[in-house]
């Protein structure tokens, strides 16, 4: 469980960029974490893996203090960051002198995403492309099996069909025990993978909610006109005419799609915040 | 699980660390070396044994140490490197001796193979010189090896000491150019220690003509120049300072930044 209490951080003391913080992430959920560039995604996720200390507050990791960056908690988490590093060195080297360090590392499965992701192991890992290397990386990550993965806009740099193995990938690793943690603004990446929703901007939760409850409360649709409907609370002109987020007062089923739910979101945060009973979930 | 010490840990610690750039790692203390030698040979034949071996052996000794502790703690002149080195599973201790322990052994190497170049060359020149020479044996007792515990010897471990902790403080706080900012900051702290002392000196002692932080200073007697020592005990606590308290001060800055660097 990640339990982030009362944060307040900023990287200068007098703009801050969270003040009093609060968020819960259980086990066995897939978190999509979305917000606008400068939004404070990667500093959340920094957070949570302890290399950024909060000026007051708690962050904590299946009952570690992040900020400590104990052997046993880093163990047990794995940040995949923006920007990826490999050493020039080959697959096997790095799997002989990495894997120790993680007691869940699974060779067999390790095996196994290099094969989906297609990445040649025979160079050194520095002379392959940055999509592969970042693949490469993401093959790591997954086959060390922490209780937490963090990845930080995991899809950017890969191209249409790495983006749609990455998000197969993931889904079938994800088990009961584990948390996962994708951050990206390019949302469409993330549909039909997660499983729970977050939308922070400028260091404020605007949403924690599941994708069931989501479909509860909204509807997502395209409708011919917009004038004179009190429930929508966003809409934007498509070919077919208005696609629109509103309130799903007459509980009709939809397609969430992510993309408006975050720009309703950002755009109504105290209608969003009001229809998901009036706060959302810390 | 020991989160401070786990001696598999930090053997996997330290075979990664070399592994992974192990290039750049033998780059780093093979240069040094090299230039010791070059440095020796021509100081040799130019100035004589003595200036060769205290010029390459400090040269070579802080300059080398200096580079090797960039290199221990230099994970963080780019994001990815550094988020990778920061998460890795090790204690911040252990993290800390592997880069301390790079510099140690950069020590050991410098020093054995210091003492084998300075035997060689030594050898070499004892061999070559004519017995017949009417100053044989004057010339062949004058060229002995560079001890290590001589005042030039230790007064250069100590300054290796001191400008290679500074170089690990400043990779933890620099991340782009480390040696080239710790470089200039030492130079300017010297230059600002050198101008202090003087305007002190001036300042309590009428004829000072120059001063160098902390040990002498020339006074103007006449026509000549005397050289005024500090008194023995104030002389020995400034060399205990250098030699012993700031080396642990740096060295111990370095684990504790370390430990709060955030990235």
């Amino acid at each position: 469980m990640i339990r982030i209490t009362d944060l307040t951080f900023g990287y200068n003391r007098k703009n801050l960029l969270f003040q009093q913080f609060n968020l819960s992430l259980q086990p066995g959920n897939i978190y999509g974490l979305l917000g606008l560039n400068g939004s404070g995604k990667s500093t959340l996720l920094k957070s949570i893996a302890g290399l950024l200390y909060p000026l007051k507050g708690r962050v904590e990791v299946n009952g570690f203090q992040s900020g400590k960056r104990e052997a046993s908690f880093l163990s047990t988490v794995c940040f995949i960051p923006e920007e990826v590093y490999v050493p020039g060195i080959t697959a096997e080297r790095y799997v002989n002198l990495f894997a120790p360090f993680y007691p869940l590392f699974n060779r067999d499965q390790f095996a196994t995403y290099l094969q989906i992701f297609d990445i040649a192991t025979d160079k050194k890992l520095d002379k392959l492309s940055y999509g592969q290397q970042k693949k490469f990386v993401i093959a790591f990550g997954l086959a060390c099996n922490t209780a937490t993965l963090l990845l930080d806009e995991p899809t950017n740099g890969l191209d249409i069909p790495s983006k749609k193995q990455f998000r197969k990938l993931i889904a079938s690793v994800m088990n009961e025990d584990r948390i996962m943690v994708v951050s990206t603004h390019q949302v469409r990446d993330l549909d039909s993978l997660i499983d729970q929703v977050i939308i922070v901007n400028n260091g404020v939760l605007l949403l924690n909610e599941s994708l069931p409850a989501v479909e509860e409360k909204l509807f997502f649709g395209i409708v011919e006109h917009t004038a004179g409907r009190q429930d929508i609370l966003y809409a934007e002109s498509v070919l077919k005419g208005e696609a629109i987020v509103a309130t799903n007062d007459a509980r009709q089923f939809s397609k969430i799609n992510l993309e408006h739910l975050f720009n309703a979101t950002v755009e109504h945060p105290d209608e969003i915040k009001k229809l998901f009973n009036g706060e959302t979930h810390e | 699980m020991n989160n401070i010490f786990n001696p598999v840990r930090f053997w996997l610690l330290l075979k990664k660390t070399v592994y992974e750039r192990p290039l750049q790692l033998a780059g780093f203390t093979l240069l040094p070396l090299f230039v010791v030698v070059v440095m020796y040979a021509f100081l040799k034949t130019v100035n004589g044994f003595e200036v060769a071996q205290t010029a390459s052996f400090a040269i070579g000794l802080i300059g080398g140490g200096c580079f090797v502790a960039s290199l221990a703690f230099g994970y963080f002149s780019s994001k990815a490197m550094g988020y990778s080195y920061l998460m890795l599973p090790c204690s911040v201790f252990e993290k800390w001796l592997c880069g301390v322990l790079l510099v140690v052994l950069y020590l050991a190497v410098f020093l054995l193979f210091f003492r084998i170049t300075d035997a060689l060359f030594i050898t070499y020149f004892k061999q070559h010189l004519n017995p017949a020479r009417a100053n044989y044996k004057a010339v062949y007792n004058s060229v002995t090896l560079l001890l290590f515990d001589s005042g030039m010897g230790t007064s250069a471990i100590a300054m290796f000491l001191n400008f290679s902790g500074a170089v690990l403080v400043g990779s933890l706080y620099f991340n782009k150019a480390p040696f080239v900012k710790v470089a200039l900051l030492i130079a300017g702290c010297w230059c600002a220690a050198f101008v202090l002392n003087l305007v002190i000196v001036k300042w309590l002692i009428p004829g000072a003509a120059n001063g160098v932080p902390y040990l002498h200073v020339w006074i103007n007697v006449g026509k000549d120049v005397a050289r005024l020592d500090m008194p023995e005990q104030a002389e020995h606590l400034v060399k205990l300072f250098f030699t012993g308290v700031l080396p642990v001060i740096l060295w111990s800055t370095a684990f504790i930044r370390l430990k709060e660097k955030e990235f």
